[in-house]
């Protein structure tokens, strides 16, 4: 018997320092033997979203219960996650293709299936089903996966999670990169799924393929979770909309004879082409005289006649994002059918009356289409529902997602104030960074060292930004430097604590922290190109001497490129491997046994990023010999540099005559 | 009409040399002709592993093993026999410098242009495409599809003479995807020549060229009308549907009419032309 996942209050920041809110009080239950999909914008916390449900992500706030059983164990000072619930849901995340950490495919299967601990016999039949359901033959066992094509790849991903037959399905845009065949496979294993009553959450864009399978459906946006009626609030995402329903918004708009609504019906929320032409070909066929005449009569929506300057598809996507509130409601007034398999998700309690009159009228404005149907939403929006897919949110909290600006600021985060990467010349930067070391390792008593932090720290506010990220480190070197203090100076017989000894570790030590203090903000005031202009500019003399340096340059360039796209690399393979081996320690610790699982598939991941930037590189033109380096642009020393370097030198004179007079 | 002639392709077919014994050696393309003229939009379609972005990669001139047969540019530009700068799916791999600034004048660089004429083509290729305010921001705080329009102003600052587009929408989402598109569509419309790779029909501008790879054979070069076309009023197979490509819903809903008698020209294979179809027949 399966369950259903609830979320209550669910709150998810991005881990590190910079502090994001990526999801905020979700609260949202899916209902097992319904396929709900996920849709929103990139960005938006869909992908968060499934992989808070599954443990990958540190929950902040809030729970998350499928059935009776909570994903995170409670009551525990160490967080470990649930793992019956684990094994009870199978995650695909983006891009999951292309990542293996075995040498065949039958072992990639037996990775996925370990923790499940079943006897031979029952795997190597799960494994021979789900092979078939995914459309591959079983002779791709023995191969080693990397050699499959992208699209059977994906399909391997597909089968390796069907294989351990988990009650719930979360998959992250599932139909990316499959060609038709491969989302007509896809979607038959999402309804045999169902058919089991068993359930899914799906993240997607493609509303195309997988809205005509769709029970519910969940619109996430600024990290909030609303739930929306099927076919209107996909339309109300513009590009996203099905094509079918955008066609139909088009031919009314353009007057055409269009079945107004669409008659209950199995499986899409439109009518099939075949009505539709029926549909236009009755009025179009009848007498040219008076074709046009027919036309207006069989027009079915009669203010769809008024001049609609663009599709009206369109504007119900412009209407929607103004009035948050208003476009939710709206979205479930248009032409949504909830006797089309669609169920309508209630929005608890309903809003006001004057409310809904207040949006309608708004809409009169921006959109003649949501006019038109504004009555039905006045006749079924007030009707509790038995059988929706229950939200269990409170008004207030409802409407505070809508309304939190923090949702929307989250997305770009602004580097502190004016100073950016091109403000200063790497050069002064450097030089700067030299005057300040030496001065500050002419200091030799603890009051020198306190005197230069007085004279250093101040220097560093205007920095203090860049600082944040560090902050975990620098509380990590303090503490290290107690512990060597008291290592240092502690003697074992007798047992004392000698402060003449700890002494020299303290300010040798301190010391160190202050030039690091010192070098941190540099990392941010410097572009990798910038940098490389520098060396070119500074060492350019050495190519004479045929010192590679323009290669050199270079290749600091594309390592700084390249360090953070390692790391992001990093993460995702922990996430994965987390995923599959239904580890119950927080992601952020790679368990040890993982590890080689991981390492081998990250190294291979790494020189592929690497071959795909050698490819772009070399598309772009990099790899051809050069007669002589072009510069477009050469490094200055602009005013801000030379006052960074006055600054420099003058704490730097004052550090050497504190060292030399004090 | 020869001095038109944008780029030319003769028999070319691509087969990597085997690396491990016992294998046999599968040609990735085999005899290709295509030829693109100056201003054209040509979509190349194709499925998984067709050989999309190999021909795309020998049109565009790059280095790679195997490759026989012809390809010819005119007129030579100044890329001097280097190959074209091509827009690649991933938008994330591609980027070099850290801001969209950076990335172009660093491609400039690369490329040997006029010292000082760099930072002007660059800024301006960059308000070609509409990251005109966004010269100077992170790279990692643009989207996915703003990524792959600095790639894009890359191309245009280098006055390519061809824009190699291989599936830049597909890891987009639909909204970036379609922006993307639309820049790319006023490029055309300015004079850009364009081969845009892609699996996705919706993305078929009208009136447009298709060319469709199946397993390394160009086996379709022609018009839209061509590609949808059902004989015999609608009861056989067109091109589309024989090489297995879902055809988008308008496309759909033109051939049920066909099957009842309303035959709709031009072909709509998009909700729009579909209305304006519809709403011009017999008037």
């Amino acid at each position: 018997m399966s369950a259903d996942w609830l979320l209550d209050g669910v709150s998810v920041y991005t881990e590190g320092n910079a502090e994001r809110k990526l999801l905020h009080e979700v609260h949202a239950s899916f209902q097992a033997g319904k396929i709900t999909l996920l849709i929103g914008k990139n960005g938006a916390g869909k992908s968060t979203l499934l992989e808070t449900m599954a443990g990958l992500r540190a929950v902040r706030d809030g729970s998350i219960r499928l059935g009776e059983d909570s994903l995170w164990q409670p009551h525990r000072r160490n967080k470990r996650l649930n793992r019956d619930v684990l094994l009870r849901l199978g995650i695909s995340m983006q891009h999951s293709e292309s990542q293996w950490f075995a040498a065949t495919v039958r072992e990639e299967f037996q990775y996925s299936l370990k923790p499940y601990a079943l006897d031979k016999a029952t795997a190597a039949q799960r494994i021979n089903r789900s092979l078939a359901n995914v459309g591959l033959e079983e002779a791709v066992l023995e191969r080693d996966p990397w050699t499959l094509s992208g699209g059977q790849q994906r399909r391997l991903s597909l089968a390796c999670l069907l294989a351990c037959e988990p009650e719930w399905l979360l998959l992250d845009e599932p139909t990316a990169g499959l060609d038709a065949a491969g989302i007509s496979r896809l979607c038959a294993v999402l309804q045999a799924h169902r058919a089991a009553g068993r359930g899914a959450v799906v993240a997607t864009h493609d509303l195309d393929a997988l809205l005509p399978l769709a029970d519910a459906l969940a619109v996430v946006s600024g990290g909030a979770v609303r739930e929306a009626a099927a076919a209107a609030a996909a339309l109300s995402h513009a590009a996203a909309a099905p094509q079918a329903l955008r066609a139909l918004a088009e031919l009314r708009a353009a007057g055409a004879a269009v079945p107004p609504e669409t008659a209950p019906r199995e499986g899409a929320p439109w009518p099939a082409p075949r009505e539709i032409a029926a549909a236009l070909a009755a009025a179009m066929l009848a007498k040219p005289a008076c074709a046009r005449a027919a036309v207006s009569a069989a027009v079915v929506q009669p203010v769809s006649t008024a001049p609609v300057p663009q599709a009206a598809g369109m504007q119900l996507a412009s209407a929607a994002p103004a009035p948050q509130d208003a476009g939710m409601q709206l979205a479930s007034a248009a032409p949504a059918p909830q006797d089309a398999g669609m169920q309508l998700v209630s929005v608890s309690p309903p809003f006001g009356a004057d409310e809904q009159a207040a949006a309608a009228d708004d809409s009169q404005m921006t959109s003649s289409v949501i006019t038109a149907s504004a009555g039905g939403l006045r006749s079924h929006s007030y009707e509790p529902q038995s059988e929706s897919w229950a939200i269990t949110t409170p008004a207030e909290g409802f409407r505070s997602h809508n309304h939190n600006p923090q949702s929307e600021s989250s997305a770009i985060p602004t580097p502190a104030g004016a100073l950016r990467s091109h403000s200063y010349d790497p050069r002064a930067l450097i030089a700067v960074y030299f005057l300040l070391a030496a001065g500050i390792f002419t200091q030799r008593t603890l009051l020198e060292t306190g005197i230069a932090a007085g004279l250093i720290l101040p220097l560093l506010v205007p920095f203090r930004a860049f600082l944040k990220p560090w902050t975990g480190m620098i509380r990590a070197y303090a503490v290290l430097i107690v512990i060597f203090c008291v290592i240092g100076g502690i003697s074992l017989s007798p047992l004392s604590f000698d402060g003449e000894k700890a002494l020299p570790i303290l300010i040798r030590f301190s010391k160190l922290l202050l030039i690091m203090l010192i070098g941190m903000p540099m990392l941010k005031l410097m572009s990798p190109m910038r940098l490389q202009r520098a060396i070119e500019q500074t060492f350019d003399w050495l190519s004479r001497l045929h010192v590679p340096i323009h290669s050199f340059a270079l290749l600091v360039t594309l390592i700084f490129r390249f360090i953070p796209l390692l790391m992001g690399e990093w993460e995702r393979f922990a996430k994965l491997a987390h995923a599959r081996g239904k580890a119950v320690t927080p992601v952020k610790s790679v368990p040890v046994r993982m590890l080689r699982a991981i390492l081998i598939p990250y190294v291979r991941s790494m020189l592929r990023m690497a071959e795909q930037m050698a490819d772009a590189l070399e598309a772009r033109g990099f790899g051809y010999t050069k007669r002589k380096p072009v510069y477009g642009f050469r490094l200055r020393v602009g005013g801000l540099d030379v006052k960074l370097l006055g600054v420099a030198a003058l704490a730097s004179v004052l550090l050497f005559l504190i060292a030399f007079f004090l | 009409m020869k001095h038109l002639e944008q780029i030319e392709v003769k028999s070319l077919s691509v087969t990597p040399p085997v690396m491990a014994a016992g294998q046999s050696a599968h040609p990735i393309l085999s005899q290709i002709d295509l030829t693109i003229h100056k201003g054209q939009w040509v979509t190349l379609l194709g499925r998984n592993g067709s050989g999309k972005s190999t021909l795309a990669k020998a049109i565009a001139g790059f280095r790679m093993p195997g490759i026989t047969g012809q390809i010819r540019r005119q007129p030579r530009s100044e890329l001097h026999g280097k190959p074209i700068p091509i827009v690649l799916q991933q938008p994330e791999a591609s980027m070099v410098g850290s801001t969209p600034w950076e990335d172009v004048v660093l491609l400039l660089e690369q490329n040997e242009l006029k010292a000082d004429s760099i930072i002007g083509r660059a800024e301006s290729a960059l308000r070609e495409v509409g990251l005109g305010d966004r010269l100077h921001q992170p790279i990692e705080t643009l989207s996915g599809g703003q990524k792959q329009l600095v790639a894009i102003a890359g191309c245009l600052a280098m006055q390519s003479p061809l824009l190699v587009l291989d599936e830049v929408t597909s890891m987009l989402d639909p909204e970036a995807a379609q922006a993307v598109l639309e820049r790319v569509r006023s490029l055309h419309a300015a004079g850009a020549t364009v081969l845009w790779i892609t699996q996705r029909l919706e993305e078929l501008p009208p009136g447009g060229r298709i060319a469709a790879l199946a397993d390394g054979r160009l086996i379709f070069d022609g018009s839209a009308e061509e590609w949808f076309d059902r004989a015999a009023g609608g009861t056989l197979e067109s091109i589309c549907e024989k090489l297995g490509f879902e055809a988008p819903y308008a496309a759909q809903v033109a051939w049920e009419l066909e099957r009842e008698g309303v035959r709709l020209r031009p072909f709509p294979f998009t909700a729009e032309l579909l209305a304006e179809a519809v709403n011009n027949y017999e008037r």
